[in-house]
């Protein structure tokens, strides 16, 4: 119960701030919407279903470019943090592409994949790649010697040790890449929605902003904000739940 | 006819020498214990008895080999029985069942065995480290100041409780510490490592089964003053 209150009560603070501003007549009511209006906006939204649906098609991007995204990262980082060759085969190529922002290969992304559901989730999926790569390859780097040396005298099984040494023991550094990529896959969802789409968050957020419907622009901000926070919660949430062992790990 | 023979063994770390011709033998069924101080390569000799680092000369040892080490070594990822039961899968599941369960029953964690290594105490840790170890029936046993990291108490019943484990597997032990009241209670021999190589051997003459109450005897006593004086002797 404390920690709800401490959760509900900041943005019960900033509600009641907002409501007084937008009250004092200070601000352009046109710019800057109460309350009221962004919840009537939202409110309308809910009725005819579009949010809904744009919430649907955005998680079903974020989720597809996440998982991908975050497979090859896990993948390619436990092979280049352990594996010599895999390290100097694929590193300096990562380590090229890793500076570029990745919105910037959107508009590449559209020529070669046209502007369907493919082209956003190659783009998130770009995107979420390098944060869990990095993760995964140093988490795999800083592996304890005692665990690879009791792996060595237990088993003779390469795949085994992969799947139940290295991997678990760079679990903690997978977990902040993929929640690292989880910010930056909302990023992308939303910039990839701007252009060529006709559905989603972003793309909802776009056309508000093209019909000046400030209120409804800022109900679907908050939607995207919450569905954010939402997402990443979850993520730890089950996290948890699969791997229990973590929560006593840092003893 | 000697378990481990080790002849002019030395490792070196980049420009650093870290042993320098090292020679050593242990009998079957041996536990010999290693004393030295900090930095005084124990720790590499056991490495490269285990075949973990690079070294030139000559190690024969057994084929089967099992490593405790002080910490970072039970997965803290699976419980008791899923550590011990790692790199089993060569058994069949009533057979490796079976191995769990009796060394469960060794490390006295019957009841602790679907607990995580973070619930456990490091005793008990430690105990789940040499199980597992032990449940891929070694030839040899190398220990690595395994209980470095545990408080005076909860050593003194670890040592006794690998005594008691000793004397019914009699597996040859190579035991590492720094502490020298440790070593002259477990082992049958004292070695101590300086300047990178042995530069003393005591035998340890008390009569086994042996209890806590040996180490307030005065030869006891006359034995430890012995070997810290090697030690301090040393350069």
């Amino acid at each position: 119960m404390k920690r709800f209150l401490w959760f509900i009560f900041p943005i019960i603070f900033a509600i009641t701030l907002w409501e007084v501003i937008s009250q004092s007549g200070f601000l352009n009511s046109a710019l800057f919407p109460s309350p009221y209006k962004v919840a009537s906006a939202l409110w309308s939204m809910i009725i005819t279903g579009t949010i809904f649906s744009d919430i649907r098609d955005s998680l079903w991007r974020l989720f597809a470019g996440l998982f991908l995204g975050s497979l090859m990262g896990i993948f390619l980082g436990l092979l280049t943090g352990r594996v010599k060759f895999f390290a100097s085969v694929f590193s300096p190529l990562i380590q090229l592409l890793r500076p570029l922002p990745a919105v910037a290969i959107i508009p590449l992304v559209i020529v070669w994949f046209g502007i369907d559901d493919g082209a956003k989730i190659f783009s998130i999926s770009f995107a979420v790649f390098f944060p869990v790569w990095i993760n995964a390859h140093v988490g795999a780097q800083q592996i304890p010697r005692a665990f690879l040396w009791s792996a060595k005298l237990l088993t003779r099984s390469t795949i085994k040790t992969f799947r139940n040494v290295i991997f678990p023991a760079t679990l903690p550094f997978i977990i902040v890449g993929v929640r690292t990529g989880i910010a930056i896959g909302f990023v992308m969802v939303f910039v990839s929605e701007l252009a060529g789409a006709s559905s989603g968050l972003g793309y909802r957020i776009s056309i508000t902003h093209l019909a000046y419907r400030i209120d409804a622009m800022i109900a679907a901000l908050i939607v995207l904000g919450a569905l954010g926070a939402t997402v990443d919660q979850l993520f730890v949430f089950f996290t948890n739940r699969f791997f229990t062992w973590l929560k006593f790990s840092s003893k | 006819m000697s378990h481990i023979q080790v002849k002019n063994l030395s490792v070196h770390y980049d420009d650093c020498c870290a042993l320098n011709d090292v020679n050593f033998e242990a009998k079957k069924g041996e536990f010999v214990a290693i004393v030295g101080k900090s930095g005084s390569g124990k720790t590499t000799f056991l490495h490269a008895l285990a075949n973990f680092i690079p070294f030139s000369g000559q190690v024969t040892i057994p084929k089967t080999v099992g490593v405790v080490f002080q910490q970072y070594a039970v997965f803290p990822w699976f419980t008791a029985s899923e550590n011990i039961a790692f790199g089993l899968e060569n058994y069949n599941s009533e057979k490796q069942q079976q191995i769990i369960q009796e060394h469960l029953k060794l490390a006295e964690l019957e009841d602790k065995k679907d607990k995580y290594p973070g619930e456990l105490s490091g005793g008990q840790v430690q105990r789940v480290a040499l199980a597992r170890s032990l449940a891929h029936n070694p030839e040899v046993l190398l220990m690595d100041e395994p209980y470095g990291a545990l408080d005076a108490y909860t050593r003194e019943k670890m040592q006794q409780w690998l005594l008691d484990v000793w004397m019914t597997c009699k597996k040859t032990i190579v035991f590492v510490t720094h502490n020298i009241e440790e070593a002259m209670f477990l082992a049958d021999r004292v070695l101590v490592l300086s300047n990178k190589r042995f530069i003393k051997e005591l035998k340890v003459p008390f009569a086994r089964p042996r209890q806590e109450e040996v180490k307030f005897t005065p030869e006891f006593n006359e034995l430890r003053k012995e070997i810290l004086r090697s030690i301090n002797s040393a350069v």
